[in-house]
């Protein structure tokens, strides 16, 4: 697992309050990891205060699971 | 109404008439009739005082819409006038001190009587925002939602309050009569009391339970209808109005295109332009323009709104102490109240914001527009500062309320500033922008929430807050440059011309809402000196003052751009060159389009597989997507996306072609 992997999954831990060995590749989000929509923006909030990027908001908000979330944030590092 | 008609005597023969078909009159000297009165029409009727009857001739609409002769049957009339073609028929117990108009309807009503003195609704003390008292007003027929709204809130100017007093008593002593009126055109069935009442032009009143100490405002063109089951006492009814199935109104003032029904129940209240109340309660409220409240167990009280909308179960607490209720809530213009969200005032909440849960401490956020505002299982309030900025509910209710104005075929008496994006409400985004990034940078990253007046902050989310409300501004102001630029070159003005301001305009930092009537602080402050002085000292004067400042709202809002615009970017407007106006234009392109690419992103999630939980009943995983479909349409079948997608065109477009016109100014 790489290390943008690692920390977004400790991320999403921190964020959703979920045990990270729950959060695989595949969890979405909302349907597999219980996030409200306010918890994506915080997300989102979350992933650029970890990376020290700024996002462009249209993508991530439209990022459904954590595998993506990885490659939408390497795309930004 | 009837008082400039010709009466004359009643001749012996009519007497003899009227006797023979079951007529009696206290003194038949005191009838007099018109010269054209078919005495036929008048049957079983007793007369009492002087009575004055016109015509009867023809034919009038009955309440339920039927076509009846006109006459007098079976009706006891005292101290009465009536017009031309009027049906007045089964009155149970009679009709005393009433001026009647012409093609009036009276049917099946128990009583209908004026009092010596009455006021008709005029002088009730209505004790808004807070039951103890403290903000009465007192209601007169030409009172606007701005002269309320001062009357009610800005109770620290007690000469304003003085003068507006004396104003409201004016209109209330002019009020005051010992004849009611029911003007032309009115149909009444079916009512069992109604005492102190006009009721004017064209109104209907039909099936409501009792009447009393009030009036019905109404013309032919914004006709008023008060229904089945009504109660109303004390009360103040604007014109295009529709009170109905068993609401109670009481000491309320019901302003014009409002409606009100289903056992609503307003007390202490004033509701103005287009509010719409069913099922649930309203105590002591100031409902501002467009304030809505549709469902059951939803009690709104002590509270200040407008552009509201309260959903099913919305509850408020004032708190009523030994010493009455002192506590406030103010919910600022454009918030929404989820289902079952409660709140105990005193609270602020900020424009446009979205309350979700139980709050039971205070907080004060109207720095803090647009936020998505939640209560944690403690009672805390959480907030997310800007989140609405973007949503499809602020787009559609910006792009709706214009239209559903229902204040057609009168005098409009709530001046009302329709703009989602204004100064007031971009400056209070100004001022939460600069708290919220004046946290960001000195919290410590360990942090995990912060307190802003009362509220809670994920630390994380204050970088969003800024850059929601950052995105706005930027979009608020560049749209305000270009479309004057726009105009400027339209008129065929040059980009000097384009960015003056007009010589009457007036600068103010901060700006207000009045009843839904956004101006400049300096205007307002203007509006108390002209009041307190005397120099305006009757209601003519006052709504004519705020007639003129709703009509300069665009260029004092224009006045308020340019040093906003100069705070923000740092850019003089009144150097502003060619190439510079190209750049501005080219910004807005790219930040509107965001702007309308995240709205299109939050209406997709109505089209998700969350949101179709629930569909395909008792089918396949594809019969869930095809029942979705069937039912909800598809994302690029959908109407608003397609006005979303087409507005983003529309603005490529406009951009292109400004580019274009000021290709040929550089």
């Amino acid at each position: 697992m790489s290390d943008t992997a690692e920390r977004v999954k400790k991320v999403v831990a921190e964020t959703l309050k979920i045990d990270a060995s729950m959060i695989n590749d595949g969890s979405k989000f909302v349907e597999d990891l219980g996030a409200e929509s306010i918890q994506s923006v915080e997300l989102v909030a979350a992933f650029e205060e970890e990376f020290d990027i700024e996002m462009d908001e249209q993508g991530a908000l439209g990022v459904k699971d954590v595998g993506t979330a990885v490659a939408f944030i390497e795309k930004h590092l | 109404m009837s008082s400039g008609k010709q009466y004359t005597a009643l001749s012996d023969s009519q007497i003899e008439q009227l006797k023979s078909q079951g007529c009696r009159a206290e003194d038949w000297s005191c009838v007099s009739v018109a010269k054209r009165l078919d005495v036929s029409r008048v049957i079983n009727t007793r007369f009492e005082g002087t009575i004055r009857i016109g015509d009867l001739s023809g034919t009038v609409t009955s309440a339920s819409g039927l076509i009846r002769p006109c006459g007098i049957e079976d009706a006891t009339l005292i101290s009465c006038t009536l017009g031309d073609s009027v049906r007045v028929v089964n009155i149970g117990s009679h009709i005393a001190n009433y001026d009647i108009g012409d093609g009036v309807c009276i049917e099946d009503v128990g009583i209908i009587q004026t009092n010596p003195g009455a006021l008709f609704g005029h002088g009730t003390e209505v004790e808004v925002l807070n039951e103890g008292g403290g903000r009465e007003v007192s209601l007169f027929t030409r009172m606007s939602s701005q002269f309320a709204h001062l009357l009610c809130m800005h109770r620290y100017r007690p000469k304003l309050i003085e003068q507006l007093e004396a104003i409201a008593d004016d209109q209330v002593q002019r009020a005051k009569s010992d004849i009611g009126k029911i003007a032309a055109g009115v149909r009444i069935a079916g009512v069992p009391r109604i005492i102190d009442v006009n009721i004017n032009e064209s109104a209907i009143i039909w099936g409501a339970s009792a009447l009393v100490n009030g009036t019905v405002l109404s013309t032919a063109d914004a006709p008023t209808l008060i229904g089945d089951g009504v109660q109303a006492h004390d009360f103040i009814v604007g014109e295009a109005t529709n009170i109905t199935q068993g609401a109670i109104v009481a000491k309320s003032y019901i302003g014009q295109g409002c409606q009100v029904g289903k056992q609503f129940s307003a007390e202490g209240s004033l509701f103005f332009a287009n509010c719409e109340a069913f099922h649930g309660e309203a105590c002591s409220i100031f409902a501002g323009p467009y304030t809505v409240t549709h469902h059951k167990s939803t009690l709104l009280i002590a509270g200040l709104y407008s552009f509201y909308n309260a959903g099913s179960g919305t509850n408020q607490s004032n708190h009523m102490y030994k010493l009455g209720p002192v506590h406030e809530g103010k919910l600022e213009r454009g918030c929404k109240t989820g289902s079952f969200s409660y709140m105990m005032w005193p609270c602020r909440v900020g424009p446009f914001s979205v309350v979700l849960g139980k709050h039971t401490r205070t907080f004060d956020l109207s720095d803090f527009p647009f936020s998505h505002i939640e209560a944690a299982h403690d009672g805390r309030c959480m907030v997310v500062p800007g989140l609405n900025l973007s949503t499809v509910g602020t787009v559609r209710d910006g792009a709706k309320w214009p239209t559903r104005d229902r204040r057609e075929g009168c005098v409009l008496r709530d001046r009302i500033s329709f703009d989602v994006f204004s100064p007031m409400v971009v400056g209070r985004m100004i001022n939460g922008h600069d708290r919220l990034k004046e946290l960001m940078e000195k919290t410590e990253k360990s942090v995990d929430t912060v307190t802003i007046s009362g509220a809670q902050v994920k630390r994380v989310l204050l970088r969003g807050g800024v850059k929601y409300y950052r995105s706005g501004i930027h979009t608020y102001l560049l749209e305000k440059v270009i479309a004057r630029i726009e105009g400027a070159l339209d008129r065929g003005d040059g980009l000097a011309g384009a960015m003056a301001v007009a010589p009457d305009a007036v600068y103010s930092e901060r700006w207000v809402d009045i009843g839904g009537q956004m101006m400049p602080a300096d205007r307002l402050t203007g509006l108390y000196q002209a009041v307190e002085s005397g120099q305006i000292a009757d209601v003519d004067a006052i709504e004519s003052a705020l007639d003129a400042i709703h009509s300069n709202y665009s260029e004092d809002e224009w006045a308020w751009v340019r040093q906003a615009y100069k705070k923000v970017f740092e850019v003089d407007l009144d150097q502003i060159k060619a190439d510079e106006a190209v750049a501005i234009a080219d910004k807005l392109l790219a930040d509107q389009s965001k702007f309308l690419k995240l709205i299109l992103i939050d209406a997709s999630k109505e089209f998700d597989d969350v949101t179709q939980v629930g569909f395909g009943q008792d089918g396949e995983e594809a019969d869930r997507v095809e029942d979705f479909r069937a039912v909800r349409g598809t994302y690029d079948n959908n109407k608003f996306i397609k006005q979303m997608n087409q507005a983003i065109d529309d603005l490529n477009n406009r951009i292109e072609k400004l580019r274009q016109a000021l290709a040929v100014c550089a």
